[in-house]
């Protein structure tokens, strides 16, 4: 009986490591606060990507599937796959409607391969749009 | 500012149909051209195990898993601010190989889909599905300057102006 609870054991060890290498796994629970973004503007700096500057743009972007993104406080990008009920994330109208806000939201949060996947669970304060860029800035990216 | 709408143009309007089927540069800091093959998969799905049929159908954000399991966000598409889920959604959990430009950046790795097929021999398409889709949706209107004709940005910008922020308006 012992060798075949160590056998069976080693098999099952066995088995979820292979099967379970990628397998869906539980998020880390995080506040955030930060900007919502659009994330492939603010990454790859191909214009100024922050603020009322670039909020038409940032809803251009979104209306067209690009994902969003919270700019953390901390520097870091997080990329919204959920706000709360809605499981959708591409051109969603309650993720537009929240462009260029500063937000507060927890989450949970899933890191794979330099990408930080944020589950957004609630929106727990929404101060609207305090990031003033357009004196300096403009309208990104053609001006009008 | 030149970069930018060379970055914008070159890749939404310059390719004429007879391009080959080979990633083109951007002038993107980071960028570099990958090949390769991998399934298509819905990022939430694999991420939680919430799996809608058919990866969303176009509602969700659609990633490139490798064989060696790294998982690659395909955020943008041959279209002008546009992203990739409408080229990806028909190929949900297939394998496809993947044309573009991965940016390696040190805020996050990003993948622009240019081109697409089902991996091994399928026929190669340009990654511009969003501008047709857009396109059949509004009525036969050209895609290329779609931004500027869609309604739901028209209304958003009608009810929040340019800047986000009601009644706050450009300097004339």
């Amino acid at each position: 009986m012992k060798k075949l609870l160590s056998a069976l054991t080693v098999l099952a060890v066995a088995f979820f490591t292979v099967s379970g290498a990628h397998a869906a796994a539980a998020g880390k629970r995080v506040t955030v606060t930060g900007e919502i973004v659009d994330t492939w503007c603010y990454v790859t700096e191909i214009m100024y990507g922050l603020g009322t500057a670039h909020h038409q743009c940032a809803v251009w972007c979104a209306i067209g599937g690009i994902p969003v993104s919270v700019l953390g406080e901390d520097g870091n990008v997080y990329v919204v796959l959920k706000v709360e009920e809605d499981g959708t994330n591409v051109a969603n109208p309650r993720i537009i409607n929240i462009q260029t806000h500063k937000v507060t939201v927890d989450g949970d949060l899933y890191e794979r391969d330099g990408v930080k996947y944020l589950i957004v669970t609630q929106v727990v304060d929404d101060k609207g749009i305090v990031n003033l860029t357009h004196e300096e800035y403009g309208i990104q990216p053609f001006g009008k | 500012m030149k970069r930018t709408l060379s970055i914008l143009f070159t890749a939404a309007f310059l390719i004429g149909p007879g391009a080959s089927q080979a990633a083109e540069e951007w002038g993107i800091d980071g960028e570099k051209k990958a090949r390769f093959e991998a399934k298509v998969v819905d990022v939430l799905c694999e991420l939680t195990g919430d799996c809608p049929a058919d990866c969303g159908s176009g509602k969700r954000q659609l990633g490139l898993l490798k064989d060696d399991g790294t998982l690659i966000l395909a955020v943008k598409n041959f279209d002008i601010f546009a992203g990739a889920a409408d080229d990806l959604k028909g190929f949900c959990n297939k394998r496809i190989v993947a044309d573009g430009l991965l940016i390696n950046n040190p805020k996050m790795p990003l993948f622009a889909l240019q081109y697409k097929k089902l991996a091994p021999d399928g026929k190669w398409s340009r990654a511009n599905q969003f501008g047709k889709e857009w396109s059949k949706a509004n009525g036969g209107k050209k895609a290329g300057q779609w931004f500027k004709n869609d309604p739901r940005i028209k209304k958003a910008i009608a009810e929040k102006g340019v800047f986000g922020i009601p009644g706050l308006k450009p300097k004339k």
